[in-house]
């Protein structure tokens, strides 16, 4: 079109010498957009054909929880980034740095608090939409590989949250840490895998250097890339889809993408309200001579830690060890050991009752993990 | 037949020959370690006789006065350690007799008691160790243990007009907390305050001078107080009479008006002003107290007090202080030092009260910050609400 004026515009500019729709979809591999883009649209058009995009609804219940956990992600990250700019990883410098951060500097208690309770919220997000994947039996194909990535997910959360336990180097932390560590090594085979990571039964300074290095680069890495290969895999396969509900949806993506941003600012409000209302408590300095009565794991390890320690003594540490690890690789392979193709509720009842059992044998774990007095 | 061979090559070589052991040879292990045989006096200083002779006759024979009676221990001691050429070379005073013959243990001697404390009884007969010596009696850590072995004796002590069991009165005092506890190698021994050779009790109107030596500050106080003069006119002791002596309580509050009934009446002006003494001491206390409580609960959270902590240290010295200036019961004296721990106490509360208030700043930041977030949210909600009709239009 010859005729047409030429409009010259910031976005034109970088437009002609960049692909941006690309990298704009690059970044809707978070969650933002949950379906794929034509790259070969200029980014105007590629992002108002997105808004027209008719969808089952998004960013609401259930259809929430990996996005909330991005968001958190995302929290963690900044609040996370603006911490290291004061801590200092020796066991000589943690926990005075910790003390420098929330006391001295500028709302550093609102960014270690809000970093705290990010972090418990994460877990939590994450562990229940595990438990949404498996009663609404969305690991079945062709979402195994998101199954699976959701588990492993997981995993590495719990790692990121017990590495940054030990930073702070106050007692709750380093004991978390030594209980972990301990548990570590109850594993059979997984255990000397970790083990070589951890370097050793003691939590000393080279521990706290490299639980450092995973809390801060190793992990959330792997984080990032399960969460673009999570949303890659949704985009492809499409969202979620209960039996009942229709595939095209009632509504637009335009609409969804309010409801992201209300989002976004409600789990701030939330995170805002916790870190001043129920800010976690200030622990003493740890001292690796002596286990503070009420010494636990942290609470997502309290199931397993109950279950390796009160299982019968005549089943061999290693036995019980080796039960976890049966269990883990069970969830992991369960869309390949459940291949029944049904999906709602009535055919899923014998699965969601084992499914329902389960929970409530871990909850009971949970329970014993806890009341168990790990004292000096 | 070897033996005098061995003996003429000896006294060829020089070395001095002692036989004395080849038949005391159970006095030869307890004095070849005591502190004589280190520096060469032999047997015969002592007991006298010949060290050459090799049989009873040839050896008990010139001075030879055999065991010593224990009358004529410090005299035959002093022979030498009273000679101020001999010990020179050992950098020893030669006092020691003379302070002796001035001791409650001299005198009786004196006096024909042989029972009483001889130089030996500390020191040692044969196994005379220096008093350096960590395994000497003499040595400051074993003295209170070397002097209870007569002192705290029933059977010895009964026929003295001393008190019983001085021994166990010292340790459960605050001197000997501080001794036997704390081990405390500045704690006083009993020849602290007795002295050692010249051991005698201080008596009325020396009291205060022994205790003072080293609680200079409090007899001081003491010096400018009316009781002073009034205790030494009745006689009686001057700290132990409120503290004690060998079990020397620990200090309370209670004993600054408790203590004054104890000569004055009850309503009396001396004990009004104990009282007195008493609230001003537990105003500031309380003061520092509830300081303290503040300051810890605001390190918990945590906020900077570690100044505040320095402060309250201040505090506390002066609250210290004021017990000692108690001494001269002048409210005059008191009074400042209880004041100004009490203003410090004030000071470090309202200051760190303040800074607790601060926070609660944040709760209505908190409310500000929800009317800001659902502003946020109304607005949000409005264009999705206006996206959704432009939905049902197209």
């Amino acid at each position: 079109m010859k005729d047409e004026p030429k409009r010259t515009s910031v976005t034109r500019w970088i437009e002609e010498r960049f692909n941006l729709t690309e990298m704009f979809s690059f970044l809707t591999n978070f969650g933002i957009f949950p379906f794929e883009l034509d790259t070969s649209l200029p980014l105007r058009e590629a992002i108002a054909g997105a808004l027209r995009r008719p969808m089952p609804s998004y960013a609401r219940w259930p259809r929430v929880l990996g996005l909330l956990s991005v968001l958190l992600f995302a929290f963690l990250v900044i609040t996370g980034l603006m911490l290291a700019l004061y801590y200092q990883p020796t066991p000589a410098r943690a926990y005075e740095s910790v003390t420098v951060i929330v006391r001295d500097i500028s709302f550093g208690w609102f960014l270690h608090q809000i970093h705290g309770w990010a972090a418990d919220a994460f877990l939590l997000i994450l562990l229940v939409r595990g438990w949404r994947f498996y009663f609404q039996g969305l690991y079945k194909p062709p979402r195994e590989a998101l199954w699976i990535i959701a588990i492993v997910t997981f995993l590495a959360a719990t790692h990121v949250d017990l590495t940054g336990r030990l930073l702070g180097w106050d007692e709750q932390g380093y004991w978390n840490a030594v209980r972990a560590v301990d548990m570590l090594y109850s594993l059979p085979l997984l255990g000397p895998l970790f083990a070589f990571v951890v370097g050793g039964h003691v939590v000393d300074s080279l521990v706290l250097l490299r639980f450092y290095f995973l809390h801060v680069a190793i992990l959330p890495m792997l984080l990032t890339v399960l969460f673009f290969l999570h949303f890659s895999g949704v985009r492809r396969v499409g969202l979620s889809q209960l039996p009942e509900e229709s595939p095209s949806g009632p509504a637009v993506y335009r609409m969804y993408l309010y409801n992201v941003l209300i989002l976004t600012v409600l789990i701030f409000g939330v995170l805002v309200t916790l870190a001043t209302i129920v800010p976690a408590a200030f622990e003493k300095v740890a001292d690796p001579f002596s286990t503070p009565a009420g010494a636990r794991a942290p609470w997502y390890l309290l199931g397993s830690h109950g279950f390796l320690e009160t299982f019968p003594v005549v089943v061999p540490r290693w036995v019980r060890g080796l039960a976890l690890e049966a269990i883990l690789a069970f969830c992991i392979l369960l869309p390949f050991i459940d291949r029944s193709p049904g999906r709602t509720m009535r055919e899923r009842r014998r699965a969601n009752v084992l499914g329902l059992l389960v929970l409530v044998v871990w909850l009971l774990f949970t329970w014993i993990g806890y009341r168990m007095e790990v004292g000096a | 037949m070897i033996v005098p061979a061995i003996l003429a090559t000896m006294a060829a070589a020089g070395e001095p020959v002692i036989l004395c052991t080849q038949c005391h040879s159970d006095v030869r292990v307890q004095a070849e370690r005591s502190i004589h045989s280190i520096e060469e006096v032999p047997c015969v200083s002592c007991h006298g006789g010949d060290r050459q002779g090799n049989s009873v006759a040839t050896a008990h024979r010139g001075d030879f006065r055999g065991k010593i009676p224990r009358r004529e221990v410090p005299a035959l001691c002093a022979s030498c350690h009273s000679d101020a050429e001999r010990m020179s070379h050992y950098n020893l005073s030669t006092d020691q007799y003379a302070l002796y013959q001035t001791s409650a243990h001299g005198r009786a001697l004196a006096g024909g008691d042989d029972r009483v404390a001889v130089c030996t009884d500390c020191h040692g007969v044969h196994e005379i160790l220096s008093s350096a010596d960590a395994r000497s009696g003499t040595f400051p850590v074993n003295v209170p243990e070397t002097c209870a072995r007569c002192h705290s004796d029933a059977d010895l002590i009964r026929d003295y007009d001393l008190p019983g069991d001085p021994y166990a009165d010292f340790l459960a005092g605050q001197h000997g907390v501080a001794f036997a506890e704390r081990k405390d190698a500045s704690a006083p021994v009993c020849t602290r305050c007795h002295g050692a050779h010249g051991a005698a009790p201080p008596g009325v109107g020396d009291v205060d001078r022994v205790c003072g030596q080293c609680h200079s500050t409090i007899r001081a106080y003491f010096l400018e107080s009316p009781h002073r003069s009034a205790m030494e006119q009745k006689g009686w002791a001057e700290c132990s009479s409120c503290h004690g002596y060998h079990l020397i309580a620990k200090t309370n509050v209670e004993m600054l008006d408790r203590n004054c009934l104890a000569c004055h009446g009850r309503s009396s002006r001396e004990v009004k002003l104990g009282e007195q003494l008493k609230t001003i001491y537990t105003n500031a206390s309380d003061d520092l107290e509830a300081a303290r409580a503040l300051v810890d609960s605001a390190k918990q959270i945590p906020l900077y007090v570690e100044d505040y902590e320095a402060r309250l240290q201040e505090g506390r010295t002066s609250l210290l202080e004021s017990l000692t200036a108690m001494h001269s019961v002048d409210l005059a004296a008191v009074e400042p030092l209880t004041e100004r721990a009490r203003s410090i106490g004030k000071e470090v509360q309202s200051d760190v009260r303040g800074k607790l208030e601060g926070r609660k700043w944040r709760r209505v930041g908190l409310g500000i910050f929800w009317f800001y977030l659902l502003v946020t949210v109304a607005i949000l909600v409005r264009f999705r609400r206006r996206a959704m009709r432009s939905v049902g239009r197209e």
